[in-house]
């Protein structure tokens, strides 16, 4: 009501043969009591985001211990010791990018695989997509108490079925193996949110029109045909979702990580959320401050690739809007 | 149409307002500057003592991790309101990782734990540093106590908490499994104990299982490892400090033995988890459990019959180069909050559980010593270990450690060697992060 009666007002000042000037100031204010309604949201992120951040660069450059009131100056020792002296950053950042690969690309596939084979509604495939999503809303203390089962390799489902069958040969230690932990750590993730997934890539496929299909079977297009030209760039939209979804979450992983392995995880499966909940656990504050900067600076960063990625992808496909 | 009537905009435009948020931004962060802690102060033992005498009255709270002793604690519980009716016990009880690391935010302010425990090591020494403690001191409470066991609660002469369960970080065994492998004394050599692991196995049981994927009670064997081969009793501290190494050679031998032992552990042990370990070892299965008598309560719930007591592995070639026989470790430090606004009900809490009837209360309900003095002990298992007392042991050496990250990487190198690294290799790895650690400081 308010903006509309801004719009008249600017109308008819034009109208009446006011200056250009007056005209473009008139559009561009608004009632002084508009700028009051945002104030209760601005203030919650003022005081819960905003200043937190701004003491976490404070902190950053300090040797804060949490609890001392005395505290020095170090600068960006920090910083540069993250960079060049602590191996144990890197070590859980590189986990972190290797669990992201595994689980961005290894869920989106089998939650688009799900969504394929149960995108048609009827009643064994609703039953089905129920099923599937059912891991979603468990905790993650719950999921990691049933993969610790899984995954044991004496008494576990997996290596135990290997022996049953002959082939004990591929047993693993899973979570205890050092290489390979982390994508472990990836299965019990894409398994924990696949069925999430499914679900948008359903609404995706749904929204498809079969028209589409129909005039490629016209054309002759057959089912990799029509999936490759028809399907793939329509869904483009909710792949990007999915996909956007997927990165932070893997980045996020933390409570699973520690129901899985304890606190501090081994190294293998130290991420970067763990390792600054350690750090902070060993009353090294200013320390974890800058740890958890460079955590921010890198989400940024392939939050951004990511979108141009995706971008990319858009304007191939025409549809993609991440 | 003709417009609307429209109040003429005042001081309050766009551009003023970002000046506004701009001003709050400036604002913010010269807040945000102004340094961690805010205005905040530690309290310190020196400001005004928590009152412990008078009529014990109000709601005191008891914050603690151990989830397992709730059901004792509230027939505890139970009692002292009977004595002290004007004054009741709330546990708030936090997962042990979480307590680990965040239960000082809380108690500081005495959000809660007006009675709280504290782990020994890295964590009793930052509440300390904190001034969270009230010291016990001058009550006469620490008189209840066995006077050698209570040291881990001091620290420079001043007794800030008392340690209250006494546990063994020594190998569990079944003792049926050691009579049919024809054992009825323990080893007393590395010979002896590779030895003892030869005949378990040719009697079918899996010799030693170890919970290599757990990153909470991996290290425990570690302790019983070293206790002997290490040239100080106070091996991990000097290894925190810089003065030991890991590739120093004692230390070099002890993965060498863990390597060793490998054979004689269950299927693939890096990825086990304690749950499994103490079922294998519940089921008899495997004969020894590498962890500590703190698990036997959980192998008497999977239902095992069979007797157990307690086997370290005496790592020295010769019998008379072993100065240690087991280890035991006195934590669950109990402590009075110097910021409790309920001094003497919380004082009188404490008082409580440090009289002998209701430690033993304690202590045969939960299957674990305690360091209080003169508590009878019912419990068949806590019978059997009792001798345990007064053997040679040490005080559990990985609680040296104050740096977790450095603990991790000592005893992840136990870890990489049953996982197939080599000795040398895992040692030098573990020591590159220690250096790191030692500098970030």
């Amino acid at each position: 009501m308010l903006r509309r009666s801004s719009t008249s007002r600017s109308r008819s000042v034009s109208a009446g043969g006011s200056g250009r000037g007056r005209t473009r100031r008139g559009s561009r204010r608004a009632h002084p009591a508009l700028y009051l309604f945002p104030l209760p949201a601005l203030a919650v992120y003022l005081v819960f985001f905003a200043y937190p951040t701004l003491q976490s660069f404070q902190y950053a450059i300090t040797d804060w211990n949490g609890y001392s009131a005395t505290y020095r100056d170090v600068g960006l020792a920090n910083l540069s010791t993250l960079a060049t002296g602590d191996d144990l950053f890197r070590n859980a950042a590189e986990n972190n990018v290797k669990l992201m690969f595994a689980v961005v690309i290894g869920q989106s596939l089998f939650a688009l695989a799900l969504a394929l084979f149960l995108a048609r509604t009827t009643r064994a495939s609703t039953l089905l997509r129920a099923l599937f999503f059912l891991p979603t809303i468990m905790s993650s203390v719950a999921v990691a108490f049933i993969w610790q089962f899984v995954y044991d390799p004496d008494t576990g489902l997996v290596d135990s079925a290997l022996r049953g069958i002959g082939l004990g040969s591929l047993q693993q230690a899973f979570l205890g193996s050092p290489s390979a932990a982390i994508y472990w750590l990836a299965v019990v993730q894409i398994w924990f949110h696949a069925g999430q997934m499914m679900v948008v890539f359903i609404a995706g496929l749904q929204a498809i029109p079969r028209e589409f299909y129909e005039a490629a079977e016209l054309d002759g297009a057959g089912a990799f045909q029509r999936f490759r030209y028809v399907t793939w760039p329509l869904i483009a939209p909710a792949t990007a979702i999915v996909t956007a979804y997927t990165t932070v979450q893997s980045f996020k992983a933390f409570d699973l990580v520690l129901g899985l392995g304890g606190n501090p995880p081994n190294s293998s499966l130290d991420l970067l959320s763990t390792r600054i909940y350690t750090t902070f656990s060993n009353y090294q504050y200013g320390y974890a401050a800058a740890e958890s900067l460079i955590f921010m600076a890198l989400i940024a960063l392939v939050t951004i690739v990511q979108r141009r990625a995706l971008r990319l992808l858009g304007s191939r496909t025409g549809e993609a809007r991440p | 149409m003709s417009p609307l009537p429209h109040p003429r905009p005042t001081a309050l435009d766009r551009r003023g307002l970002l000046k506004l948020f701009g001003a709050a931004g400036v604002g913010l962060a010269t807040a945000a500057c102004a340094g961690p802690g805010g205005t905040t102060t530690p309290s310190t033992a020196s400001a005004a003592a928590v009152p412990t005498t008078g009529t014990p009255k109000g709601s005191v709270s008891f914050a603690h991790w151990r989830s397992q002793d709730k059901s004792v604690f509230a027939e505890l519980i139970s009692g002292y309101t009977k004595k002290y009716p004007a004054a009741s016990v709330t546990q708030d009880i936090s997962p042990s990782a979480d307590y680990q690391s965040s239960a000082l935010l809380e108690i500081r302010g005495a959000q809660s734990g007006d009675v709280f425990a504290a782990f020994r090591g890295a964590q009793f020494s930052s509440f300390v540093k904190a001034g969270v403690y009230e010291p016990l001191t001058s009550g006469s409470l620490i008189g209840n106590y066995h006077s050698t066991l209570i040291a881990a609660g001091a620290q420079d002469g001043t007794q800030y908490g008392l340690p209250y369960e006494l546990v063994f970080n020594t190998p569990v065994y079944n003792q049926d499994a050691f009579d049919k492998a024809g054992h009825t004394s323990l080893p007393t050599d590395w010979d002896g104990f590779l030895g003892l692991l030869d005949d378990l196995k040719a009697k079918g049981y899996t010799p030693l299982v170890w919970p290599g994927g757990d990153s909470s009670n991996n290290g425990q064997f570690l302790n019983t490892m070293v206790m002997n081969n290490a040239p100080s009793d106070q091996m991990f501290a000097e290894i925190e400090a810089g003065t030991y190494k890991t590739t120093d050679d004692w230390f070099v031998n002890t993965l060498k033995q863990y390597k060793q032992l490998v054979p004689y552990m269950q299927n693939l042990p890096t990825g086990t988890s304690t749950t499994s370990a103490t079922e294998q070892f519940a089921s008899a299965k495997a004969a020894i459990l590498a962890v500590g008598s703190f698990e036997i309560s959980t192998v008497r719930s999977l239902g095992a019959k069979f007797p157990v007591d307690l086997v370290a592995p005496i790592t020295t070639s010769t019998a008379a180069a072993a100065k240690y026989e087991g280890v035991y470790n006195a934590t669950f430090i109990l402590g009075l909050n110097a910021a409790t606004k309920v001094g003497p009900a919380a004082y009188a809490w404490i008082e409580y559980l440090s009289d002998p009837v209701n430690a033993g209360i304690y202590a045969n309900g939960t299957a674990q010593h305690v360091t209080v003095a003169d508590v009878e002990y019912t419990n068949a298992d806590l019978k059997r270990i009792e001798p345990w007392l007064t053997k040679k042991t040490l005080l559990d050496p990985l609680y040296q450690f104050l740096n977790l990250n450095i603990s991790a990487a000592v005893v992840n190198s136990t870890v990489s060697v049953v996982g197939g690294t080599d000795p040398e290799q895992a040692a030098a790895h573990a020591q590159t992060i220690i250096d790191q650690q030692i500098k970030i400081g």
